[in-house]
């Protein structure tokens, strides 16, 4: 479960300050697919960015399993995104020139996960977007659509709680974009995962079970969620 | 996130851009080069000295002078007094005037005698003989010095035992062919004559004669010898009477620049060097004399270690520069690896690691090519040199592993401040496109 409460960051200082987002607060329950939509600078990337710990609002709380992860030290940050969630990028992030394999295993090498265990967990991953006999390529050499299939398995290589994906789809053409899609969303009906995507597409959107519109930082609807707190 | 991961990581980041990895490590590797170079010249040269200070001395053997109490004035010319350095010139043989020295004289040659563990005192005999000749040749101009068992020879013919005839003599190689010997072996056996001049004196006018000696062997050049090369070895009694006979009369007969001690045992020599300056004497063993010529060559090497340093340097700044354009370019790479968790410390040790691998690189580049060149070169060295078989540059394993190491560390101090760049990186910039 994944509970914001009254979180609010502003950037610059002063005159210049910038109330990304103001006050926002909601909760995820578990096994939860949610969209977060809203036009560009409404705030939605820095709500995504706090929700996982890399961004730091200064004020309120972002309890994921009984913890703020906002008062973690660093280090434990660093653990919990490295042990329970991941990311998913619009530009999607591939190492170019490193082969699939090693793309998928770095997530895995950041968790500290011993060698022995890496080759299936990878093998795995990439049998789920079918990108298993890609093992070897370099990542330069795949399509659009292949690098955000790799960039899926790099995601779900770890098996986490919490997938929060910005875009996903944005480069991609309909088709390609309808896949990875597919993938995304068996993945995270099968761990009992939770994603939280980040995008202008209403049509993604609309397969979530949860929508949040967000507008100059603040909430504007919430549909499917807990409305604990949400300002209307 | 594990050790062995990041690096193996920093390794595969190089490798994808080799042009810039080599070309960074090259840098390193001149000065890695240099300092390789300059270590083993110095090992080279100090085994040098070693060797000929050991074949030209013996480590029981001291070399007595006596200087002046005060070296800064110079003596009064006092015409028959111990004191004076001048009157050297007739019947020494020696320096003529030698500021700051004075003479050893019997007396003094007694005095060391007496001291604990001396065995032998010996003074420098060096007279002045006018030329050498055999039967139906030329008469050569030569020179004649003591024979000494501690000096060790190469003979091309011939062989001493250790002991020389007070009648025998050793020839020069260059000396047995110019006096007309077909071969060095030839020369064994026959008999040359040397000849000298009494010196003038008030009683009596000049008188010259010849002495005769049978050639017991004819030394070869040899790379180690210093001392009496090119000239003639006689025996102390042969050369003393010699003396006597050039000397005897003159004002400085049996006054001597320079006398050897022989000590008991090896490990007595520095008690002894101690006696001998309390009574006024000055001693050099040949620790002493290898010590000056080790100053010497580590003079020479600091200069040359200088300039590596120089080049190691200059490449310290190759490396930073080259590591923050790798930050630069991979500020996604870096800021993707945070948002997965990979913590500060973890970043700092990727970039660590690389500054490590290129130091590692061209630390080996340069000190490999340089032992490669050395071994390659150390032939012509020595021909060109007239060493015989001594080799100049002498490599050491661990001298090699310490240049390496020691560039490793170096990098790693350099790779410092874009590690640092690299672990601030803020992952929401880094990742933020447009």
């Amino acid at each position: 479960m994944i509970q914001v409460n009254n979180i609010t960051k502003t950037y610059g200082r002063k005159q210049n300050a910038f109330v990304a987002i103001d006050s926002i607060s909601f909760t995820i329950p578990d096994a939860t697919t949610v969209a977060i939509l809203g036009k560009s600078g409404s705030g939605k990337s820095t709500l995504m960015h706090a929700m996982s710990g890399l961004d730091r609002p200064e004020v309120g709380e972002v309890i994921i399993d009984g913890s703020d992860i906002l008062k973690l030290k660093p280090k434990a940050v660093d653990r919990f995104r490295a042990t329970k969630m991941s990311f998913i990028f619009q530009s999607f992030f591939v190492q170019p020139n490193e082969s699939c394999f090693d793309n998928v295993s770095m997530p895995l090498e950041i968790a500290n996960v011993p060698r022995a265990q890496r080759k299936q967990k990878v093998e795995a991953a990439l049998a789920a977007v079918e990108l298993l006999d890609k093992k070897k390529s370099r990542a330069r050499d795949l399509s659009g659509g292949q690098k955000q299939r790799l960039a899926i398995a790099r995601a779900i290589v770890n098996e986490p709680e919490i997938i929060f994906a910005d875009e996903p789809t944005g480069n991609l053409d309909s088709v390609t974009g309808g896949v990875v899609e597919d993938f995304l969303f068996n993945y995270v009906k099968e761990r009992g995962a939770t994603l939280i995507v980040v995008t202008h597409d209403e049509e993604l959107a609309s397969k979530c079970d949860g929508r949040i519109d967000i507008k100059d930082g603040k909430i504007s609807s919430i549909k499917g969620l807990d409305k604990k707190g949400a300002k209307q | 996130m594990n050790t062995l991961d990041i690096f193996r990581r920093a390794g595969r980041s190089l490798k994808q851009a080799k042009a810039r990895t080599i070309l960074t490590s090259l840098a390193i590797g001149v000065g890695a080069f240099t300092i390789t170079i300059s270590l083993a010249g110095g090992q080279g040269g100090r085994d040098y000295a070693d060797a000929i200070v050991n074949s030209n001395t013996d480590v029981r053997e001291l070399l007595v002078t006596k200087e002046n109490e005060d070296a800064d004035t110079i003596p009064e010319f006092e015409p028959n007094g111990a004191g004076s350095a001048r009157a050297a010139a007739g019947g020494g043989g020696g320096g003529g005037f030698t500021r700051g020295l004075q003479f050893i004289s019997l007396d003094d040659v007694e005095k060391m005698a007496d001291i604990n563990n001396v065995t032998a005192v010996t003074p420098s005999f060096s007279p002045a003989v006018d030329y050498i000749t055999t039967e139906g040749q030329k008469k050569y101009q030569a020179t004649v010095s003591p024979f000494s068992p501690s000096v060790s020879l190469t003979f091309a013919a011939g062989s001493t035992n250790g002991n020389l005839e007070n009648n025998q003599i050793i020839l020069a190689e260059n000396f047995a062919t110019t006096l007309g010997f077909t071969n060095p072996a030839d020369a064994i056996g026959k008999t040359v004559q040397i000849g000298a001049t009494k010196q003038r004196t008030v009683f009596s006018g000049a008188v010259a004669q010849e002495f005769s000696y049978e050639v017991a062997a004819v030394s070869s050049e040899s790379g180690l010898a210093f001392r009496s090369q090119g000239s003639l070895l006689l025996n102390e009694t042969a050369i003393s009477q010699l003396y006597t006979f050039v000397s005897e009369g003159t004002s400085g007969y049996n006054r001597f620049l320079a006398a050897s001690v022989i000590v008991a045992e090896p490990d007595q020599a520095e008690v002894v060097k101690a006696t001998l300056e309390e009574q006024g004497f000055t001693a050099q063993t040949s620790a002493d004399v290898l010590g000056t010529v080790n100053t010497f060559i580590n003079v020479l090497l600091g200069v040359l270690l200088g300039f590596g340093a120089l080049a190691v340097i200059t490449s310290i700044f190759g490396i930073v520069n080259t590591q923050y354009i790798s930050v630069l370019e991979r500020t996604q790479q870096i800021g993707l690896m945070k948002a997965l968790g990979m913590s500060q410390a973890d970043v700092g040790k990727l970039f660590t690691f690389e500054a490590a691998w290129i130091g590692f690189l061209g630390g080996t580049i340069g000190a490999g090519l340089a032992v490669i060149g050395g071994i390659i070169a150390n032939p012509a060295i020595s021909r060109a040199l007239d060493l015989g078989d001594i080799s100049l540059l002498i490599f050491s394993p661990l001298q090699v592993l310490a240049v390496i190491v020691g560039l490793v560390l170096i990098s790693i101090v350099a790779g410092i401040l874009p590690a640092r760049k690299a672990s601030k990186l803020d992952p929401i910039e880094a990742l933020r496109t447009e």
